[in-house]
């Protein structure tokens, strides 16, 4: 069963100049799929992550995530849908400096607002020992170090059991040590609970390992 | 509905802790709203306060409408009823000699007494006299009254600072004087001392009593006597009368009224708006003042907030990127901003109050003698309950104005833009 279909998607940057990013991609994931986004810098890797993502809206072709179709839906109706079916993973941008950590990765939980925040808080904990930053959990999210808050935001994306986990080099600052107990994280989710992981690295072992691997070249996809 | 509420208090709760981390921020921007607040309240409590007692102390000497006669020039001269139908011109023409009391003044006093919207009336009789004591000769005016119904009217009674009014009625030839009049001419209750009149006639009177009312116009040169006292200096008969007072049950009506009673008595007339013109002008000038001055200190407090919230959504620029990435919609970014303005006002505006109050009634407390007022001896001060409505008012809309720019602001950014970096 595919889980997300892309139809000829075209994007292009307009500033400074009009750009074509992004040129004729079609593509599909299946539910449970360990898949991998690689391709050199300015490929167009991390633009294509975040039109999959829902957060950018601006572009031609057609998304569908679990047979809903993205393109012309309001900001309103993606950010719910963002809120219920995909958790994200950011390369450089973590966490709410000025919360604790068991807060920031409570946060998408509460918007949720389909279990208590009691609930919300146990399954908070839960993935951050899972993580192994629980004893982090109260702390300021600004105190933690780089890799610990990676961590923290893998929990985060992974608080209301998304259907797609999305990572833009998720272990990019983390050592072969985390990386491979994050690898192992995603995989186990992908095999357990059919969540479906769609990853962006430039780590070729990284890639290797995954189920699917889709591979950009100057804005187009390789087979 | 009970999502919506649930999702004001998930963002409420984002704003509370970002306040908490700028706490040195938030509170200064707190106290700029204050201050604003504190200074509307107390300077709208000082200026209206004062408003308030001088309109007090002229009001009350003043009636909510008077009829009179007055000296007018003849609009048909006898030339135009010689020569109907020319163009008649007659250089400097004499004022009529008339007698200027009223017509049937004692009829007339009787009918207002028995109109429905009238509390009161009082008939006067005004006379310019000298006041002689030994060589010092004092020009002034002497109030042929009826001590009672004027006392109705103007509450006499409470502005005799030494002697009495019995006597007023029963002691021929008796008066009260203002304290200012009596002080120069060196006399004390119990004193003689000689008036002549206008057409030159001279009489001996006692005083009986000192009124102080607080305008020194009429404390420096008035004194009241009795009706029959003044009609004898003039040698008038007792039907003579100049002036009648009245006193409205509701004084807003006095300018109608008054054009009802001139036609109906053939008289002239004025209201209480009307002698007082200048003075309630002035009022409303002043409360322009005040609340241009309150206004723009507001202003100023509202831009603080603007400035704060406007580099707090600049410094806040990734977090707004992640919680639009993790689900929050825009409505949700831009409570969480919209919600320190509010808090901000909210909290500073209550303090404004709360401070305000208190510098008003300080200064309501502080002692202040004044030559021109006399009756005053602490600064005067109003509280009313409409100036701290309009004050909260005033502060909640200038704060959530200056909240609503930057919160859109910040519901509207891309968080593509801010994650691409």
């Amino acid at each position: 069963m595919n889980v997300l279909e892309a139809s000829h998607i075209n994007k292009y940057f307009h500033d400074p100049a009009k750009f074509h990013v992004l040129k004729d991609m079609s593509f599909a994931i299946r539910k449970g799929q360990f898949t991998s986004i690689t391709g050199k810098s300015g490929s167009g890797k991390s633009t294509l992550l975040y039109l999959l993502s829902t957060m950018d809206t601006q572009f031609e072709g057609s998304i569908k995530i679990k047979g809903e179709e993205m393109q012309g839906k309001s900001n309103k109706w993606l950010a719910e849908f963002r809120n219920h079916h995909i958790g994200f993973v950011f390369q450089f941008h973590f966490l709410l400096p000025e919360f604790t950590v068991l807060r920031n990765v409570m946060l998408p939980g509460l918007k949720r607002a389909e279990y208590s925040p009691g609930e919300v808080e146990h399954k908070a904990y839960t993935l951050l020992k899972l993580l192994g930053v629980e004893d982090q959990a109260n702390k300021r999210a600004a105190l933690l170090s780089g890799g610990q808050q990676q961590r923290v935001a893998i929990a985060r994306a992974l608080i209301n059991d998304p259907l797609i986990v999305m990572g833009d080099e998720p272990t990019g600052n983390l050592d072969s040590k985390n990386t491979a107990i994050v690898f192992d994280l995603f995989r186990k989710l992908a095999a357990e609970n059919g969540q479906t992981m769609i990853i962006v690295t430039h780590d070729d072992d990284f890639a290797g390992k995954s189920d699917h691997v889709i591979h950009l070249a100057d804005g187009r996809v390789l087979n | 509905m009970k999502k919506r509420l649930s999702e004001i208090g998930l963002a409420s709760s984002i704003a509370f802790t970002y306040m908490r981390a700028k706490l040195k921020q938030t509170i200064i921007a707190t106290a700029g709203v204050t201050f604003g607040i504190t200074v509307f309240i107390f300077m709208v409590s000082f200026i209206q306060g004062t408003n308030e007692y001088t309109q007090d102390i002229v009001f009350e000497q003043s009636p909510h409408l008077r009829l009179y006669n007055e000296v007018q020039l003849n609009k048909k001269n006898g030339l135009d009823r010689a020569y109907p139908g020319m163009v008649n011109v007659i250089h400097h023409q004499k004022p009529k000699d008339i007698l200027l009391n009223l017509k049937d003044a004692n009829h007339v006093l009787d009918e207002l007494k028995n109109d429905s919207r009238v509390l009161a009336a009082s008939g006067s009789l005004s006379a310019q006299v000298f006041y002689r004591l030994g060589s010092c000769s004092l020009n002034g005016k002497v109030n042929g009254i009826n001590f009672e119904s004027e006392n109705i009217l103007f509450n006499l009674s409470n502005k005799i600072v030494d002697g009495g009014f019995e006597e007023l009625s029963t002691k021929p030839n008796s008066m009260l004087m203002g304290v200012g009049l009596a002080q120069k001419l060196n006399v004390k209750t119990g004193d003689q001392l000689r008036i002549t009149t206008e057409r030159g006639d001279s009489f001996i009177i006692t005083v009986v009593g000192l009124f102080k009312t607080g305008l020194t116009d009429i404390d420096k040169q008035q004194s009241y006597a009795s009706l029959k006292t003044v009609q004898r200096f003039l040698k008038v008969p007792s039907s003579y009368l100049t002036e009648i007072k009245v006193k409205l049950h509701d004084k807003e009506l006095a300018p109608k009224i008054s054009q009802e009673f001139q036609r109906k008595y053939a008289c002239y007339g004025s209201d209480w708006k009307k002698d007082n013109s200048s003075l309630l002008e002035g009022d409303v000038l002043r409360k322009m003042i005040v609340y241009g001055v309150a206004g723009t200190i507001l202003l100023v407090a509202g831009f603080g907030i603007f400035n704060i919230l406007t580099m707090m959504i600049y410094e806040k620029m990734e977090d707004i990127a992640i919680l639009k990435a993790t689900g929050f919609s825009d409505t949700d970014v831009r409570w969480v901003f919209l919600t320190q303005a509010f808090v901000i006002g909210t909290v500073g505006a209550i303090m404004g109050l709360f401070f305000g109050f208190l510098l008003s009634y300080a200064v309501s407390k502080v002692p202040f003698h004044s030559d021109v007022m006399i009756t005053l001896d602490h600064l005067p001060v109003s509280f009313k309950t409409i100036y701290y409505i309009t004050g909260f008012t005033f502060g909640i809309l200038t704060t959530s104005l200056s909240g609503y720019l930057p919160s859109r602001k910040a519901a509207m950014m891309d968080p593509i833009a801010i994650l691409r970096g």
